[in-house]
């Protein structure tokens, strides 16, 4: 058994920060193997062409392909199929809510009625994950994707309240609306987006009966951070945003109402602030905060650099923040440019969540379509599309990490080499393979896979299953084994830790 | 893990406090096992342990108050909610003991941070491993045992995190395994590459990874076969609970060494129409819970396994407009099974003396953890729960 690592304090990686070049722009060798650190970060890794690609532009350049959306137009901006949420017959459910007794009929009714609404509902959800998922794989703008997925993690609204579909796909598209736009002005449109009012039950937060769940969760989890508000401030605050609800419209979406009559006009004091404040007031007192600047820092450098990072660093990066006036696009071209994002400290010092390793492993085999077991498999990873497993959103890190999950991670990575289709698809393989030659088919895989991150033993070591140093090995075998020992090798590149990481 | 900024200080008292004597081991301790539930999102203590004799309940709630008519009754003052009649007829066999008003100081209302505080037993600090976690790397338990703690969950909770022992998350047996272990040729392969670690980057999470691929692989092999022999016994609700408790009794009775299991039920976060989600949770735990001991019971085993029950919070003591209740404090907490000795403890909190519409805590919850880990586990608790707290009359 190796000696035993299990969960250090921290994992901010080993070595000194240079923090006064952390955010100058990066000069030094560029190649293909920073090339593809940066679109395993601002994208999903993308397939060994897409890495010469950007290999082959100055740093500068390659980032900016990547900051300045191409148009991504061409993909369909919603799932094909969504059903509307069916409404329960007239008087199915009177007397429910107050416990009353019903007879047998209705109760049947009911059974029949909930079994289609579930089945409505799931359907849906399928739906929405292979949509989103294809566009992750296929998008020629996968920053946007990844944003996208940030954000969905950050502003997080799950159908557990009984939320549409339709009204989870407007929260997506506004996610992707905003990627890179101006994070006030995306939290304020997520405080009006009707997943988000029903999430947080702001829908039910009125004059008469506050209901603070929206104004702690804003603070505590979207913006700000705990400690930097007090309790005061949260019922204050709760109050600015009575009256703020939706309206379900036919088609299952919905729309953002806002009811004067709920609404609670009397002065609040919010965050040393006086006045007649809405939610509006309340957004954009939060954004004058320092606090809510080096929250945002710390949660980019986290998910895009490294884990913990240093305060010094934060605070660079929020200063950026504060000087573009929340607009992220300036901010992460910065960033992704940067001497700390191409440091060895930063280089492979994130584990992949289950969704960009799923992702990332069809564009690596070039296989666009999601089939529905892989949903299946993600949820069992720990990242079920449109259903975070609460307020917070997923934890990541470490968290990742469990034996069910690695489990999981293996057993899908196997599925994806055991694909009948995968020696066509991954066309940068089929070259090497009429080499019949060992050698190259693992330099193939290990550069393909891994931008040849592996130590000297495991590659002699995938290099003998393979059949050995010699060409004759191969050609000996009949071409069903041959085909047999690639997909493993291929699978078993795919096991090697450093393909957990990006 | 969480983002919130490590405090230091605790894990230095900790690793203080590992350097004392440990307690003289208690007699069978060795083969005993906790059970700990997760009532995820906030459970409604006021009415699951329902104090129908006092006006002021009924008078906070005018539509989601349970009739004394249907209170299962305890006492003249307390009585459980009527969904938990199988959990009722465990109560009067004297199998629970109930502890009442549980909390902490300063109480946080958020989900997260409340599950951080009474997962890590940390109110006032940010603590990076787990009380069960700290429990599992002090109690001397065998190194090359990868089935000392299990979470029966896709993610690891924070409860069960720990320095240095690793424990599997297991959402179900089924589908727990590699299936490249069916050639011998990759099973080989997979178990070199996973423990290569002389690669040419450095990585802060590359010696964790590497050894959860092998932990992984070598767990998958071993725990199927281990649990075989076992014959499931009771006839569980066809649930996530009734499979996860299903699996738990599995685990216990097949001599795995398994000390602590931990399961998860929910969500409770009962914000609005209350009773029909409580209704069913609570209607799952109880009979999910009277197969589990059934099960244990026909095995013999029922008399080594203690549950625990927590939940992040209880709720606010007046409903809201939407029939529901907003995030509150103080809450009962169960003790189930071995050991235990049945009734009620600690007082119930009192509703003419509210903290800003919440029930005071009476006890806190350390001190339940204290108790479990001095009378049930045998071992010191002043280091894992960070403080002397007494411990309960309620385990023998």
């Amino acid at each position: 058994m190796a000696a035993s690592t299990i969960a250090p304090a921290s994992y901010r990686p080993p070595g000194a920060l240079d923090a006064a070049r952390a955010l100058e722009p990066y000069s030094g060798r560029w190649d293909h193997r920073l090339a593809a650190h940066l679109l395993r970060r601002a994208g999903f890794g993308g397939s060994p062409a897409d890495v010469e690609r950007l290999a082959a532009m100055p740093p500068s350049a390659a980032v900016e392909s990547l900051v300045r959306f191409p148009d991504s137009s061409a993909l369909p901006a919603a799932p094909a199929g969504l059903e509307v949420q069916p409404l329960p017959p007239r008087g199915l459910y009177r007397g429910f809510a107050q416990g009353m007794a019903a007879d047998q009929s209705t109760v049947d009714a009911r059974k029949a009625f909930q079994m289609q609404n579930n089945r409505t509902r799931r359907q849906n959800l399928i739906a929405m994950q292979t949509w989103w998922l294809e566009r992750m794989i296929s998008s020629p703008a996968p920053l946007q994707e990844k944003m996208t997925l940030f954000w969905h993690g950050h502003f997080t609204s799950s159908p557990e309240k009984q939320t549409t579909a339709q009204e989870l796909l407007a929260q997506n598209q506004l996610f992707r609306a905003y990627a890179l736009g101006n994070v006030r002005d995306l939290t304020l449109h997520v405080s009006q987006d009707p997943a988000m009012l029903r999430y947080l039950d702001n829908n039910v937060n009125v004059k008469a009966h506050p209901n603070e769940n929206y104004a702690r969760e804003l603070m505590e989890l979207f913006t700000l951070g705990i400690g930097n508000y007090t309790e005061q401030d949260i019922r204050e605050s709760a109050r600015a945003f009575t009256g703020w609800s939706f309206q379900r419209e036919p088609d299952g979406s919905g729309r953002f109402v806002d009811h004067p009559y709920q609404h609670d006009d009397g002065t609040k004091t919010f965050l040393g602030r006086s006045g007649n404040f809405s939610g509006n007031d309340v957004v954009q007192i939060i954004f004058e905060q320092p606090a809510a600047a080096r929250f945002f820092a710390r949660k980019l450098l986290a998910f895009f650099v490294y884990d913990d990072p240093e305060p010094q660093l934060v605070d660079r990066v929020a200063a950026l923040l504060g000087r573009s006036g929340f607009e992220l696009l300036p901010v992460m071209a910065t960033l992704l440019r940067s001497n700390v994002f191409f440091s060895e400290r930063a280089y492979r010092a994130l584990v992949k969540s289950p969704v960009e390793f799923v992702v990332g492993t069809h564009q690596l085999f070039g296989v666009a379509e999601v089939r529905l077991p892989e949903l299946g498999a993600l949820r069992a990873m720990g990242q079920t599309l449109f259903y975070p497993p609460n307020v917070k959103g997923w934890d990541g890190g470490s968290a990742w990490l469990n034996s069910q999950t690695v489990l999981t991670r293996e057993n899908f990575a196997n599925a994806v080499a055991q694909n009948p289709m995968m020696t066509q698809t991954a066309d940068w393989l089929v070259p090497t393979l009429r080499t019949m030659d060992p050698q190259r088919i693992a330099a193939t895989l290990t550069d393909a896979l891994l931008q040849g991150d592996v130590s000297p033993a495991a590659r002699a070591q995938l290099i003998a299953y393979l059949g050995g140093a010699g060409q004759a090995a191969l050609s000996q075998l009949s071409g069903e084994n041959v085909d047999q020992r690639v997909r493993a090798a291929a699978y078993l590149t795919m096991a090697m830790p450093a393909y957990q990481l990006e | 893990m969480s983002g919130l900024s490590v405090v230091g200080s605790f894990d230095s008292v900790f690793a203080q406090a590992l350097a004392q004597t440990p307690l003289p081991g208690l007699p069978g301790a060795a083969d005993r096992v906790l059970v700990v539930i997760n009532f995820q999102g906030g459970n409604d203590g006021l009415n699951t342990v329902v104090p129908f004799g006092n006006p002021d309940y009924y008078r906070y709630r005018p539509s989601i108050g349970i009739p004394p008519s249907d209170v299962l009754r305890i006492d003249e003052a307390v009585g459980l909610n009527p969904n938990l009649a199988p959990f009722k007829r465990l109560y009067d066999a004297g199998k629970v003991a109930i502890v009442q008003g549980v909390g902490y100081p300063d109480p946080d209302h958020s989900h997260f941070r409340s599950t951080e505080i009474w997962q890590t037993a940390t109110p006032k600090s940010y603590a990076t491993t787990g009380w069960v976690g700290r429990y599992l790397d002090e109690a001397g338990l065998p190194k090359d045992n990868l089935f000392n703690g299990v979470a029966l969950a896709n993610v690891l909770p924070e409860l069960m995190i720990a320095q240095n022992t690793d424990v599997p998350a297991i959402d179900a047996l089924r589908g727990y395994g590699l299936n490249s272990d069916r050639n011998s040729g990759s099973r080989d392969a997979f178990h070199e590459f996973a423990r290569d670690t002389t690669v040419p980057f450095r990585s802060p999470y590359l010696a964790h990874v590497a050894e959860i691929e092998d932990h992984a692989q070598r767990g998958a092999q071993e725990l199927p076969k281990l649990v075989a022999g076992y014959k499931t016994q009771a006839a569980y609700p066809a649930t996530a609970l009734g499979r996860s408790l299903a699996l738990a009794a599995q685990i216990v009775g097949s001599k795995l060494g398994t000390r602590v299991v931990y399961v998860q039920h929910g969500s409770f976060d009962t914000h609005v129409t209350q009773k029909q989600t409580q209704d069913r949770l609570l209607a799952d735990f109880g009979s999910a819970i009277a197969a589990f001991y059934d099960d244990l019971a026909a095995h013999g085993n029922d008399g080594r396994v203690l549950t625990m029950t927590f939940s992040e919070f209880g709720r606010r003591v007046a409903e809201n407009a939407s029939r529901g209740t907003d995030h509150g404090e103080a809450a009962p907490v169960f003790l189930i099974g071995g050991g235990v000795k049945g009734g009620l403890y600690g007082d119930h909190p009192d509703l003419a003396r509210l903290n800003m519409g919440n029930l005071a805590f009476t006890t806190d919850f350390r001190s339940v953890y204290a108790t479990v880990l001095e009378r049930w586990l045998g071992r010191p608790s002043l280091a894992i729960v960070g403080g002397a707290f007494p411990t309960l009359a309620a385990l023998a």
